[in-house]
């Protein structure tokens, strides 16, 4: 075994554009996904349309249809925490975690495992729906609740 | 949602709202029967994510106070302006201008002299707010003392002047903690520490030593000789909501939500534009699914990375290390 300073023919350094930083393919690997982008945008891709259809979810690979990974840019804990716990309330659904690989990079990943009765893209499409109800309840039990503690309080008053 | 009610236990009831306590600058209410994980997202995203307005550039024409323009710049920003009708707004990098307008932007001025023998104190209240703006009540310094003078910027000795330009815009406190719509909130579960979430310290008795939290009376005290249950799962989260001033406490809450949703929306709009997706990916590689047997298949002398071990992640020739896991994984993206 070599020694590390012996180390001969040191392969040339890769130039630092030249690697990924992550996990998320540059431009030119021009995956499926980004492909399909651009053909929703008519190729043009700019303008404020741009920062809505960026693509923000995707599957890391080594996934199969009841297990994969997905990572999402822009998101942390305020989301990750949350539908991790709602993706596994499904009765669907084996195993479900969630990590934040480096606080440095915006980026949240999850992993959902599924028994075959469904697929992971399925889970986790009914997590994020699911955790939308979860919200309009809770949003709706607070306002009923908000305006019987102001009705309350008026009746008091008088 | 669809759930067995079995192994809902108590959730099945679904969430409550109970509020104990509320007036124009705070809220206290308990929610109940949600899973901490969702009581969390609530308690960061009324933190962290309802959008404000807050002044953001500010150009100084003339500043002859003691304070250096960065300075008063940085107090500027953290004077509460009026969020309530935000919504007409749109975030300034979002809004076609590409710049500010009036659809984007509020733009407040202040010109202060003094030239009296007094010390001048120039307040939020002696702005005045630009009539081209998306309705007439956002971006309105927030006044709350009996006075009306609002927080104080800086103070002027006699020939001292200060004349400035604000533009305000719409932000998030993810962006600059100015744009916080609360100044505190409070969230606080399990008060008898029957989780044992915390490792309270203490000198001889934790008991007698650490004071009981107000919300200790909703709750039953731990039962003396109770065996610990380690099942427990917190569920009723006690919260403490204070505005800054910009937004009522309970819009806060109510933005809160919506907020969430639309962060959700926003991904399943992404997620059904493309859900013909899978694997087709040859980047980097994840941890593979344990069941995807062909990816693990090798001739059992190499990595589960792909990788055969002859080359190094570069490509180039083979070196010591060409055998870690962090190895080219098959079609890399770099390659």
């Amino acid at each position: 075994m070599p020694s590390r300073t012996k180390k001969t023919e040191q392969p040339e350094d890769a130039s630092m554009e030249d690697v990924p930083t992550s996990a998320q393919p540059d431009q030119e690997t021009g995956d499926a996904m980004q492909e399909d982008e651009f053909a929703e945008n008519g190729g043009s891709g700019n303008g404020e349309e741009e920062e809505d259809t960026v693509q923000r979810v995707r599957i890391l690979p080594g996934s199969s249809p009841t297990a994969a990974s997905f990572e999402f840019l822009e998101e942390g804990h305020t989301l990750g925490n949350a539908l991790r716990y709602i993706i596994m309330k499904n009765p669907d659904v084996e195993f479900c975690a969630y990590s934040i690989p480096h606080p440095s990079e915006a980026k949240m990943n999850i992993r959902i495992q599924t028994y075959d009765t469904t697929t992971a893209t399925a889970a986790l499409a009914k997590g994020l729906k699911d955790l939308e109800d979860l919200c309009d309840v809770v949003a709706d039990k607070f306002w009923t609740e908000r305006n019987r503690f102001t009705e309350a309080g008026r009746m008091e008053s008088d | 949602m669809d759930y067995d009610a079995m192994d809902m236990d108590t959730e099945a009831l679904g969430p409550a709202v109970k509020i104990s306590e509320a007036d124009s600058t705070h809220v206290n209410f308990e929610l109940s029967n949600v899973d901490l994980s969702f009581a969390n997202s609530l308690r960061r995203i009324i933190q962290a994510e309802v959008p404000t307005v807050a002044i953001d550039l500010v150009e100084f024409m003339a500043n002859t106070s003691v304070l250096a323009d960065e300075f008063i710049a940085h107090r500027l920003g953290l004077i509460p302006l009026d969020s309530r009708n935000i919504k007409d707004m749109p975030m300034a990098r979002d809004c076609d201008c590409g710049g500010h307008c009036d659809k984007c932007t509020v733009i407040l001025t202040l010109h202060a002299k003094c030239l009296g023998d007094e010390i001048m104190n120039v307040h939020a209240s002696d702005f005045s707010v630009s009539s081209a703006r998306p309705n007439q009540t956002v971006g309105n310094p927030i006044i709350t003392d009996p006075e009306g003078l609002g927080p104080l910027i800086c103070k002027l000795r006699k020939g001292q002047e200060l004349h400035i330009e604000c533009m305000a815009k719409k932000g998030i406190a993810k962006e600059h903690a100015k744009w916080m719509p609360t100044s505190a909130v409070g969230f606080e579960y399990d008060p008898h520490n029957k989780l044992h979430h915390l490792d309270l310290w203490y000198e001889t008795d934790a008991e007698a030593e650490w004071p009981k939290s107000k919300y200790a009376d909703w709750e039953d005290p731990p039962q003396e000789g109770e065996p610990f249950d380690y099942d427990a799962v917190p569920n009723r989260f006690y919260f403490e909501v204070e505005s800054a001033g910009n937004i009522d406490p309970d819009a806060i809450i109510q933005l809160g939500i919506s907020e969430l949703q639309q962060k959700l929306a926003k991904l399943i709009t992404g997620l059904g534009e493309k859900s013909n997706i899978d694997d087709q990916y040859d980047g980097p590689q994840s941890p593979g699914a344990m069941d995807d047997g062909a990816m693990y298949q090798n001739d059992g002398y190499q990595t589960a990375y792909g990788n055969g071990g002859a080359q190094s992640a570069w490509g180039g020739g083979a070196t010591a290390y060409g055998t870690t896991p962090y190895g080219n994984s098959g079609q890399g993206g770099w390659s």
